[in-house]
């Protein structure tokens, strides 16, 4: 990663984008190891900052604020720092010169390497000892991305990425919000920092309000100028949460969109409640009383849609005791006949999902009788026709289908029972 | 609706077998009776889809069975099916609701008289938000009618629930008006 930012960064045909983000990887990564080497990196990282400012700079305008920004942006934790380190030649005697055991010189080449991982190119920029730089870097370029930290690794990451998210959506914003950010950025990030904390809050920080989980408690940090009662943040929270659920039903009911107030957005739920509740009825008096055979018509449709998982069970449980108390008003020559023409359709049905298309399928096969328009009237108007079932046409259906079909059949049969 | 298609499955195959259960005793029933039957066996299906997960759901299913009259009708439909739990727990759930009614209606005084504290301090602007209160609050009383077992749910609860019953509704809908229109289109 370190070694790529570099070489992206020399890309001329790269987007703003891309190195925008390229750099604020590498920045991340920065101001993780600031921590550690404070000292150390922050004066390597203000260098190269200012040496990449200055690479920047000819690159595009934009850049360069960036890159201001980046090192006014990691000058600011460490103000305690000389700025004033022009050349890159003085790395090295700033090295020789910081040896006061900030660790192990593995660690301070690691800080040398990761500081000046980073614009080597720059290194080239500038024309002072370039190579020795450039292979320490990419020596221990590998070893930095594979380094942990013990201390805080995992928040470290978590808080790199965040701040890698907070900053690069910060970038389109204006560069006074950005140090504004940057500021409170790293304390509410680090509080901000378990593991439910999602995206959501992530772009609530950029308004002030960072809303922590712990175990017990909700951590609710006021806006500004808003009051810090407990009463009221628990209110607050209270109506957000009531304004996000009004946000889903506005986009379930129709004709929300416009309505912004509580009280007609409710106005217009209530309504469409009502007209809901209302279409249901009229649906069921309508079901109820112009075809009173409809009930088993679905019967059809349940055995269809069941076939692959219970048609057995279906009929057996319901139809067997039935089928043996009725004697089934039913005309079975002209089902037979659909039946029969509809064999096909009805295959095809059962690999269907939806349920209108399958329903009208089963339904047709019974109803739709193309030449006995007459038994249609019969079998609507009612129980009190008696036709004498006849054994053979199921004998016959059973031999036409197999189990599922003729189980179909069997619903049918009863169908015409109400 | 492409999303709630096994809903609707689920939906119509519950009240198809409400239908089956609670209709084959009567063999002549009056357009009134079968319609009701009809619309309580879709609505306990709807209600039994739910498994008991949402309030309106269990409500709905514990309206319907302490009418005498709809109680058979109900144990019929639901009967070998494990949603029996939810008929049961409605007497838990009914104390429970008296007691958070109680509490709702108690945190609203105090909530009540802290505002009347507060439009002392601001009465221009109390006003416009007191009617725009009073207007909601209207509205939320309706609401709560509307949804089973609505007037027991506090503000997000209400919500929530509304969401969940207006779905369902959707499905009910759509499944009846796709059965009704098959059966017309072939007449």
């Amino acid at each position: 990663m370190n070694r790529a930012l570099p070489e992206m960064l020399q890309c001329s045909d790269m987007t703003v984008l891309q190195r925008q983000r390229a750099r604020l990887k590498w920045q991340t990564e920065q101001l993780r190891q600031q921590n550690y080497f404070c000292e150390l990196s922050g004066v390597f990282t203000s260098q190269t900052g200012f040496q990449q400012g200055g690479l920047m700079n000819g690159a595009g305008g934009g850049d360069s604020v960036l890159s201001n920004m980046g090192m006014s942006r990691q000058l600011k934790p460490d103000p305690g720092l000389e700025t004033a380190w022009p050349e890159l030649g003085k790395i090295n005697m700033g090295f020789g010169s910081c040896g006061y055991g900030n660790g192990p010189s593995f660690d301070m080449n690691h800080a040398i390497s990761r500081t000046s991982s980073c614009p080597p190119a720059v290194a080239a920029a500038v024309g002072s000892k370039p190579v020795e730089v450039k292979g320490n870097s990419e020596k221990m370029g590998s070893a930095v991305g594979r380094e942990s930290f013990k201390k805080r690794k995992v928040e470290k990451l978590q808080n790199s990425k965040v701040v890698a998210e907070d900053e690069y959506k910060r970038i389109k914003a204006s560069e006074e919000e950005e140090e504004e950010s940057k500021i409170t950025g790293p304390n509410t990030i680090k509080i901000s920092n378990n593991k439910k904390q999602n995206s959501g809050d992530t772009s609530k920080d950029n308004s002030k309000v960072s809303e922590v989980q712990k175990p017990d408690y909700i951590h609710v940090r006021a806006r500004r100028g808003q009051a810090t009662d407990s009463h009221s943040l628990a209110e607050r929270v209270r109506r957000e949460k009531i304004s996000e659920r009004m946000k889903y039903l506005q986009d379930l009911v129709p004709g929300c969109n416009k309505i912004t107030g509580k009280a007609g957005m409710l106005d217009e739920i209530i309504n469409y409640v009502q007209s809901l509740q209302r279409q249901v009825e009229f649906l069921s008096m309508k079901l109820a009383t112009v075809n009173p055979s409809l009930d088993f018509n679905i019967d059809n449709l349940y055995a269809k849609e069941e076939f692959p998982s219970c048609t057995t069970n279906f009929p057996t449980v319901g139809m067997a005791p039935e089928m043996t108390n009725h004697s089934p008003f039913l005309q079975f020559n002209p089902i037979q006949q659909v039946v029969s023409g509809c064999g096909v359709e009805m295959g095809m049905g059962m690999g269907m999902n939806s349920s209108d298309m399958a329903l009208r399928r089963t339904i047709s096969a019974p109803v739709s009788i193309p030449d006995a328009s007459f038994l249609n009237t019969t079998c609507f108007t009612g129980p009190q026709q008696q036709i004498q079932p006849s054994a053979p046409w199921e004998v016959e259906l059973q031999n036409l289908y197999n189990v599922a079909f003729t189980d179909t059949i069997e619903a049918s049969d009863l169908e015409m029972e109400m | 609706m492409c999303p709630h298609t096994s809903l609707k499955q689920q939906f119509l195959k519950k009240w198809i077998m409400g239908l089956q259960r609670c209709s084959f005793s009567k063999k002549n029933m009056s357009i009134l009776e079968r319609k009701k039957t009809i619309k309580l066996s879709a609505d306990i299906a709807m209600a039994s889809a739910r498994n008991g997960t949402t309030r309106w759901s269990r409500a709905l299913i514990s309206n319907a069975s302490k009418d005498g009259s709809d109680n058979r009708l109900v144990q019929q439909i639901l009967g070998p099916d494990s949603n029996t739990p939810a008929a049961t727990t409605t007497n838990k759930a009914g104390t429970r609701r008296a007691s958070v009614c109680k509490k709702i209606v108690k945190r609203s005084h105090q909530i009540r008289r802290r505002r009347r504290k507060c439009v002392a301090a601001a009465p221009v602007k109390a006003v416009t938000s007191s009617i725009s209160e009073h207007l909601v609050r209207k509205r939320r009383q309706v609401l709560k009618t509307l949804i089973p077992g609505g007037e027991f749910m506090d503000e997000i609860c209400l919500i929530e629930e509304t969401l969940d019953y207006i779905t369902s509704l959707r499905v009910q809908v759509d499944v009846m008006r796709s059965v009704a229109s098959a059966c017309f289109s072939q007449s």
